[in-house]
């Protein structure tokens, strides 16, 4: 039936012309003429008189109307759940209109899907099993080609380059690299400075706890490769809360090998309490320079919607020594809140313990926040040409307000 | 400027003997000129600054016509437009409003094409890699004719013998809104037969576009569709609504409304104003008192009325007949009476059971919220419901910091005291919350006007890290129903962690009456108050008169704000 169609359609493509031309509607030599072609030969002769237009405005419903048979059948398979069905049904429409919507759904994210309440928070989801989709398919594509390419190369080359030749060194391999990284962990372990991460944040959403995990394995990673390592506590950490399973889906059997002190207790109770200083971005103190005998701590938090001074809190009830980081005295800042992610908060510890150079160490800030570095010889001069500004600003606003309470007096006496 | 300096002492002196009426307008004035002229500023005699406190009250502000350039001043903070004036005063940015993109712009042909015509085009635009759909867009954006769309979508289904399913939404929403119902009908019908079931926005689009045509019956099956995937609009709802009203069927317009309401669906301005107007003339009790019961609504949700519903109800009202009602839209001033008919206004106080209601939520969700450390601290806590519980109830509680910063002119501490003697002379017992840092005597806190102050009023000093605001609620809250708050904070984020919209609507009711904002205050001249408002603002009615509180064209309201025009209604 299909295949008729097609041939039906062609055929017309290319006889209708002629025919309204030379009004040979009865003598068409076609042998393949259905009901449908006739009767649109029919249409076409009342719309359009005109001979050189031949427009049929309505002729995109039979054409609709005849693909429709093939469609209707491919889909008369419903073995599902009608409800889980029609909402399939309803992303697949989604994705045809141009939205974001992925184009396979598992049953779990189907799930997670009706849960929630409303339309956009629905929306948002799919948009965002959308985009993994996508990624994952541009991943494979990519894949292959740099096989592909690979495998080209090994075609062309010469077999004289594949002859080894003489070296001092083998070919240092990455598990090589990981052992001297699992020495220098092992070394802090026992001999480094300590790095706390809080982890007692429980009213995280999904979303923010897979990425404060994945945040911390960065964070954990960074650290492996720094010339010298912190000796990382992950604090509060509960058995089987969802940090701890969050790490284990992602680090599998590596978990228990990793150069981290983990513990349910507090980091109150670990150091002495004089030494301990909770950075935030809330707090009121500044950092001036990095102290090698503090025990900084680090809220694992990512908290897209805004909680205000939450961490701060956290410092004030165990009456904690706070600091923020001194961005505002380092930077023309631009745009953007001042909380950074664990890692750059990571990579800028990192830094500032090896070399204790604020500047070089601030290079982790992101650059969309900022506008560059102020001149820190400039500092105290720009600090008071701002209250300088404000001062003559305030002068002038005075002696216009003086001057409009006068005129304004003298008005009223007038209008009186 | 010569002129002024010798003039200048008599004119000080004689208005204090001036007539009330000239003094109220002086604060109207001085906001008339602040705005327009800062060329004077060069001419200026620095040494006019003349000591002499004068303080005035100027809870009545009238307006000038003809002097100013912006919109009239309304006469409180949480008035209609006060928002946008105040932004207009801080910033002159102008907003960039947002146009259609240039690089997406095709323009329409204005007749339709052939499909050899159309192939033409699609070459010239070759660099688009989905011509139809660019093609589509710009002819909703234009509202290209219905034929136009249409021979486009033909040029389509010669070459590939179907039709894409985004190429026919976007055709259905050229037909919409041209209302082609016969175009409409046959494209549901075709998509009924192609498709198992649609997404929203196709169900959006044919509800809206059957609710005036024949088939508006279908919109009800369609809506029920919808129930099943995806979540309703009030969009939908009120298309529906309105294909029943067109249809006389004002019965079933009623139960969809009430569906809809059950559903927490707040019904859109458009629809109401359809009950209002269809529902004409009234004949009999029952379909009167479902129009009522709407109000009632209104009145329950704090939804207000815009211009064309609120003429659509004075309409309606004037329609039933044998009852001659007689309506006035009118705009009320700071007492409360309404101006036209000199019905007394609904009185703005919670009643004992809302106000401690609101009270307990305010302790519990704004001062110790997911964690009480956050704002404060439960020894600072404790210790100041101590302070509290030692005092007798205070009749005005004063946001030390925020009064402070009123004007940059003044050192902080100047400006505070100034507030603080003039309040004294009205008030007994003034309470002002500050922090602690207030104390150490520097350039803007001088320690004299600490000490002179101290002994007009009662301070309580916060931690430095500590919020004053939920103190300053609580503290208000504990005086009792009398107590004033000072403050020029609109409290839009105490507001918001209040758990339910009942309790924030109470606390806005509270707020609106409580409040007393600085309007204006020049360092020993004049101190103005915006006095909190004597009458609530909402829809009212006591058996023979209906007041209804609406919104004009003109000013935009922000959500934290209440209109200022009426709709008065009585019978006669």
């Amino acid at each position: 039936m299909h295949l008729l169609n097609l041939i039906r359609r062609s055929a017309f493509k290319l006889i209708a012309p002629k025919m309204t031309k030379y009004g040979l509607f009865l003598t068409m030599p076609s042998k393949i003429s259905t009901c449908g072609t006739l009767r649109m030969i029919y249409l076409n002769k009342n719309i359009s008189k005109n001979a050189d237009e031949d427009i049929n405005l309505d002729e995109w419903k039979l054409v609709v109307l005849s693909g429709l048979e093939k469609e209707a059948f491919e889909k008369a398979s419903p073995e599902e759940e009608p409800n889980i069905a029609a909402i399939k049904e309803y992303i697949d429409m989604s994705r045809r209109l141009g939205k974001a919507a992925p184009e396979n759904i598992t049953e779990e994210q189907l799930n997670k899907l009706i849960e929630y309440p409303s339309v956009t928070s629905r929306n948002r989801y799919l948009a965002f099993l959308a985009s993994k989709e996508m990624r994952k398919k541009a991943d494979k594509v990519k894949k292959k080609r740099l096989q592909e390419e690979r495998e080209e190369l090994r075609k062309t080359m010469d077999n004289e380059e594949l002859i080894p030749k003489s070296r001092l060194f083998r070919a240092i391999w990455d598990s090589s690299m990981d052992d001297l990284y699992n020495w220098k962990a092992a070394q802090a372990m026992s001999f480094g400075q300590p790095l706390v991460f809080d982890m007692d944040y429980d009213d995280m959403s999904e979303r923010e706890m897979q990425n404060t995990v994945k945040q911390m394995m960065e964070c954990e990673g960074a650290n492996r490769k720094a010339v010298e390592p912190f000796h990382l506590y992950y604090c509060n950490l509960k058995e089987d809360g969802p940090y701890h399973n969050e790490f284990l889906k992602r680090y599998g059997d590596a978990w228990d090998n990793l150069f981290v002190t983990v513990t349910e207790k507090s980091y109150a109770e670990i150091f002495p309490r004089n030494q301990i200083v909770y950075l935030t971005a809330d707090s009121p103190n500044v950092m001036e320079t990095f102290d090698h005998n503090k025990i900084y701590i680090i809220g694992s938090l990512v908290d897209k919607s805004i909680k205000k001074g939450v961490s701060l809190a956290r410092a004030k009830r165990l009456k904690l020594a706070t600091a923020q980081l001194p961005l505002e005295r380092y930077f023309h800042w631009k745009t953007g809140a001042k909380v950074l992610t664990l890692d750059q908060m990571m990579m800028i510890l990192l830094t500032l313990k090896n070399t204790g150079n604020w500047k070089e160490a601030l290079e982790f800030v992101p650059k969309r926040k900022h506008e560059g570095f102020l001149d820190p010889s400039l500092q105290h001069y720009i600090h008071r040409q701002k209250n300088k500004k404000i001062y003559e600003q305030n002068f002038k606003k005075k002696l216009l307000v003086e001057e409009l309470s006068k005129k304004r007096l003298w008005n009223g006496l007038w209008e009186e | 400027m010569g002129f002024f300096l010798p003039i200048r002492n008599w004119v000080l002196q004689t208005l204090t003997f001036l007539p009330a009426s000239t003094k109220q307008n002086l604060p109207a004035m001085c906001r008339c000129f602040t705005s327009t002229s800062c060329r004077l500023v060069e001419s200026i005699d620095p040494k006019a600054f003349h000591p002499e406190i004068k303080i005035k009250d100027g809870s009545m502000t009238k307006k000038k016509a003809g002097k100013d350039r912006l919109p009239p001043k309304p006469f409180s903070a949480f008035a209609a437009g006060s928002s946008k004036i105040r932004a207009m005063h801080n910033t002159n940015n102008a907003v960039a409003n947002e146009s259609f993109s240039p690089l997406n712009k095709v323009s329409p042909p204005d007749t339709p094409l052939s499909a050899k015509e159309w192939e033409k085009l699609k070459e010239e635009y070759q660099h688009y890699k989905k011509f139809e759909d660019v093609m589509f867009d710009n002819m909703i954006h234009d509202h290209s004719p219905v034929d136009v769309a249409k021979s486009l979508l033909v040029a389509v289904a010669k070459r590939d013998g179907d039709v894409e399913y985004s190429h026919l939404v976007k055709y259905l929403t050229i037909c919409v809104y041209h209302k082609d119902v016969g175009e409409i009908y046959d494209i549901y019908n075709i998509m009924k037969a192609k498709y198992k079931s649609l997404e929203a926005s196709a169900y959006s689009l044919l509800i809206k576009g059957l609710s005036d045509s024949p088939h508006w019956k279908e919109t009800l099956v369609l809506l029920e569709k919808v129930k099943k995937v995806s979540f309703h609009s009030r969009q939908n709802y009120g298309d529906c609504i309105e294909g029943a009203l067109l249809n006389q069927e004002r019965n079933l317009a009623f139960e969809l409304f009430h569906e809809m309401v059950t559903e927490n669906l707040t019904p859109s301005l458009t629809t109401i104003k359809h009950f209002f107007d269809f529902c004409q003339p009234v004949k009999d009790d029952h379909l009167k008192n479902k129009c009522i019961d709407i109000l009632y609504y209104l009145r329950e949700h704090q939804i207000y009325p815009d211009e064309s519903l609120v003429l659509s109800i004075k309409q309606w009202f004037e329609s039933i007949s044998g009852e001659n009602w007689k309506g006035n839209l009118t705009s009320m001033n700071n007492s409360s009476q309404c101006p036209s008919c000199g019905h007394a206004l609904e009185d703005i106080n919670l009643t004992e059971e809302e106000f401690t209601n609101v009270k307990e939520k305010i302790k519990r969700d704004v001062i110790e919220g997911t964690d009480i450390f956050r704002n404060t601290s439960p020894q600072e806590l404790e210790r100041f419901q101590r302070f509290v519980n030692e005092h007798p109830p205070f009749d005005v509680v004063i946001d030390g910091l925020n009064v402070a910063k009123t004007t940059l002119l003044n050192p902080s501490s100047k400006t505070l005291l100034d507030v603080v003697f003039y309040l004294a002379q009205k008030y007994n017992r003034l309470l002002v919350l500050g922090r602690r840092h207030m104390l150490n005597n520097s350039f803007q806190w001088k320690k004299r006007d600490m000490d002179d102050m101290q002994k007009k009023a009662d301070f309580f000093f916060t931690n430095n890290t500590s919020k004053d605001d939920p103190f300053l609620l609580y503290a208000s809250f504990h005086s009792g129903g009398h107590c004033m708050i000072v403050t020029r904070d609109l409290l839009r984020d105490h507001k918001a962690v209040l758990s339910n919209s009942v309790t924030r609507r109470l606390f806005f009711k509270w707020q609106r009456g409580h409040q007393m904002v600085v309007s204006s205050y020049v360092p020993g001249k004049i101190l103005t108050f915006e006095d909190a408002l004597p009458y609530d603002t909402i829809v009212q009615t006591d058996g023979n008169t209906w007041h209804i509180p609406y919104d004009d064209n003109l000013s935009k309201r922000a959500s934290y704000e209440i209109p200022v025009k009426w709709l008065c209604l009585r019978k006669k």
